[in-house]
């Protein structure tokens, strides 16, 4: 028997009856990103654009969009939407837009391809707006991020994985596979230090790579990490040591154990005094 | 749902609440909260203080915490705006603006997002004093006032 759930058992297309399943309150959140040139994101922030508002505009084809799902995806069926919301996120270290899309609905099937569409034509249309001055924006991260409610329950990027931090997934995890991919080549990490660290330090990040962590013997985690920068860095035993130091793998809060891989964000930093 | 913003500029907390309970009938409650620097801290005479963020993943952490809240009280509206940069006694820091139907959702959420706030957001304060700067330390009573919410879920 086939594992998709939109193919019978002849080989053939066809919609899934969910005439029997509970009608449940559905979330599915989607993202995109759009990398583009440091000075196209400047001029959409600024609002600069001759097209006029640009995350306006493509907010507003991102949620018709969602709407006009079942008419693009043979098999989808036709949903009464309770929500659309589609929020867009500078990101100065792509340089980029990203883009998380949000559907909503009470009813017997999921709204993920809803939420993946929204993203999807929200991306697009960013490209359309800016096309005239920045033909070289690249349309990525195009996921599913998060699925509430059904009959298979919650679940979130990042759970399918193995070992990444569990309360993982607010809608900005969409960080971090453009990274990946660029860095793939040289499989390397990123390591930044804030405040009191940084300047201890005197300086912000450095890069490390995960080939001398491996061929030293050292296991791609945390702890590994932390004992890998003591050997070669002798100033940074002081740093590492700080009580109640903090840490963060991609933006989220991580222990020791957590593994690391090529194209991570890691950061080290002391206690956290907002408010 | 929750708009969380970390900017430069001053807010107007009256701003904010009038503009998430614009043309809502359907709220009956708003709690603000609002932090302003002192001019006393660890030390007396406290001149300025500038605040450092990590860019992304505090907004990251905020909107979390604050779906958290949201998972917990059934709220209508909220509002998370956190100042980062130079600033001096009397200056605003932070605003947390929760709406509900009812106020005992509003307190407590408002409450609930400033404790986590506090411990899980990555903002660190640097103090500028007449006898010199130093970075603030976390308070204990921080960590402690976290824990009240940690209930097992049934």
């Amino acid at each position: 028997m086939s594992q998709f759930t939109h193919i019978d058992h002849k080989g053939q297309a066809h919609m899934v009856d969910v005439s029997a399943k509970a009608i449940t309150s559905r979330t599915a959140i989607a993202s995109a990103s759009v990398t583009m040139k440091a000075e196209t994101l400047e001029m959409i922030l600024a609002g600069g654009h001759t097209k006029g508002d640009v995350l306006a505009t493509a907010r507003i084809a991102g949620i018709q969009a969602a709407k006009r799902t079942p008419d693009l995806i043979p098999l989808c069926h036709p949903l009464m939407l309770s929500k659309v919301s589609v929020e867009f996120e500078p990101d100065a270290s792509l340089p980029g837009i990203r883009i998380a899309a949000t559907c909503k609905l009470a009813g017997q099937t999921g709204v993920e391809m809803e939420a993946l569409t929204a993203a999807s034509v929200a991306a697009l249309t960013l490209y359309d707006m800016c096309k005239a001055v920045d033909k070289t924006m690249l349309i990525g991260d195009i996921r599913v991020l998060e699925k509430r409610g059904g009959k298979s329950g919650d679940w979130r990027y990042g759970d399918d994985r193995s070992e990444q931090p569990s309360e993982a997934g607010s809608i900005h995890t969409a960080g971090t596979s453009v990274k990946e991919t660029s860095h793939l080549a040289t499989r390397t990490l990123q390591v930044r230090f804030f405040a009191e660290l940084r300047e201890q330090l005197k300086q912000d990040e450095i890069a490390v790579s995960l080939n001398d962590l491996e061929s030293e013997g050292y296991p791609l985690t945390i702890d590994g990490l932390s004992q890998w920068l003591r050997q070669h860095q002798a100033e940074l035993a002081s740093i590492l040591d700080r009580s109640g130091l903090m840490v963060a793998v991609n933006h989220k809060m991580a222990d020791k154990q957590a593994v690391i891989s090529a194209g991570d964000e890691v950061a080290f930093f002391p206690p956290v005094t907002g408010g | 749902m929750f708009d969380v913003r970390v900017q430069h500029e001053a807010f107007n907390s009256g701003a904010e609440v009038d503009r998430m309970t614009a043309s809502r009938t359907d709220i009956g409650a708003v709690a603000t909260f609002v932090g302003l620097v002192r001019d006393f801290n660890e030390k007396p005479d406290v001149v300025a203080l500038t605040l450092e963020h990590y860019p992304g993943m505090t907004e990251q952490q905020l909107h979390q915490i604050a779906h958290q809240a949201a998972d917990r009280w059934p709220l209508l509206g909220g509002t998370i705006v956190h100042r980062v940069g130079r600033l001096e006694p009397g200056d605003p820091i932070v605003l947390v603006a929760v709406a509900s139907a009812h106020r005992q959702a509003a307190f407590d959420a408002c409450n609930f997002i400033m404790d986590y706030l506090k411990t899980q957001a990555p903002f660190w304060k640097k103090e500028h004093t007449r006898t010199g700067d130093y970075w603030v330390s976390s308070r204990t009573s921080d960590t402690q006032a976290v824990k009240r919410w940690e209930v097992t879920d049934d």
